[in-house]
C-alpha cells in the first residue's frame, strides 16, 4: 500500500497515478472517508479493513486537518476522522508521499 | 530535552507524543493538560486521552491558564498539552497572553525533559474575524518560541514525524 497526501490541488493524484501506473488509485480518499463517517463507520476501523481488503491500492487523501479548528461539530468530527484514518493507512504503507506545489516529498 | 511538536488534527502527536516521553530516561512523568472541560465533546476527548495514557506512569496536573502557576517539581520530564489551549485560555478566560512564553522558558529550564505539543490552525486561508486573528498570530509567535526553545522539533504528519530541527531521541 501506498499514501500519497497534500493540501488541495497539490498535485498528490497526478503524482500518484505517474509513478504508479495500473495500480488501484483510491482518490479523493478524504471524502470516502467523511462518507464512512455519514454511514456511522469509525473511521480507524474503517481504515484498517481497507487496509486489509486493497493492501496493493495507491490512496490519494487531502491534508484537511491544518486550519482553525471549525465551529461545526460535523465539520470537527470530518477533519479529525480523516486524521485518525490517515494514521492507520500511513502505518500500514510502505511509502508515503506529500505532494507540495506538485513536487513530492517522501516522508517514508 | 526539550522538544516541540505540531501538526494538524488528528495528525496522531499525542500518540507520538507520549512515546517519546515513555522512552525518555525519566524519574516523574508529569502530563500536564490545559483544556478545559465544558461539554460532552471534550469530556470524550479527555477520557479518550486518558485511555491512551493509562499504565504509561503519568501523573495529570490540569492548568488551562497560568502555566507558571502549575506545581511541577523541578526536574521532572513533562508534557505539556496543548499550546493552542493554553492560549485560548490566556486570552478568552480572564488570563494575560503575554505571560505564555516566560512561563515556557521557566517550564523549560526547570524540567528534566520538556515535550510541547502544539497544532498548525494556521493554513486553511480563511481570514478571521479580528479576535480570531489576533488568537492566530499570537499563537504562531509562541509557537515559534516554543521551536526555538526546543532540541528536537518535528511537525507530525499521519503519523509520521517529519523533523523541522534537531535530531529525534530513540523512541
Amino acid at each position: 500500500m501506498k499514501l500519497y497526501i497534500g493540501g488541495a490541488y497539490q498535485g498528490q493524484e497526478e503524482l500518484a497515478r505517474a509513478e504508479n501506473p495500473g495500480a488501484v488509485i483510491l482518490a479523493d480518499f478524504h471524502e470516502t472517508v467523511r462518507a464512512a463517517l455519514r454511514r456511522g463507520e469509525d473511521p480507524r476501523a474503517f481504515a484498517r479493513e481497507v487496509c486489509r481488503t486493497q493492501p496493493d491500492a495507491v490512496i490519494v487523501a487531502n491534508e484537511v486537518g491544518a486550519g482553525v479548528v471549525p465551529i461545526d461539530a460535523g465539520e470537527r468530527a470530518f477533519r479529525e476522522a480523516v486524521g485518525r484514518a490517515l494514521c492507520v493507512i500511513a502505518q500500514a504503507s510502505e511509502q508515503v508521499t506529500r505532494a507540495v506545489c506538485g513536487i513530492g516529498v517522501r516522508i517514508k | 530535552m526539550i522538544v516541540f511538536l505540531t501538526g494538524g488534527s488528528g495528525c496522531g502527536k499525542s500518540t507520538y507524543a507520549e512515546k517519546l516521553v515513555a522512552s525518555m530516561p525519566a524519574g516523574r512523568r508529569v502530563y500536564l493538560a490545559t483544556m478545559q472541560v465544558y461539554d460532552e465533546e471534550s469530556e470524550r476527548r479527555v477520557a479518550r486521552h486518558r485511555a491512551q495514557r493509562a499504565g504509561k506512569g503519568f501523573e495529570t496536573v490540569e492548568r488551562w491558564k497560568d502555566l507558571a502557576g502549575a506545581p511541577i517539581a523541578p526536574g521532572s520530564t513533562v508534557l505539556l498539552e496543548d499550546l493552542p489551549n493554553l492560549l485560548a485560555g490566556e486570552m478568552f478566560d480572564g488570563g494575560d497572553w503575554t505571560r505564555v512564553i516566560p512561563a515556557l522558558r521557566a517550564l523549560a529550564s526547570q524540567c528534566e525533559n520538556l515535550v510541547i505539543v502544539s497544532n498548525d490552525v494556521f493554513s486553511d486561508g480563511v481570514t478571521y474575524p479580528d479576535e480570531t486573528q489576533e488568537y492566530l498570530r499570537r499563537l504562531a509567535q509562541i509557537n515559534a518560541a516554543a521551536a526555538g526553545l526546543a532540541d528536537y522539533a518535528a511537525e507530525v504528519v499521519y503519523s509520521i514525524p517529519v523533523p523541522l530541527k534537531g535530531e529525534a531521541p530513540c523512541a
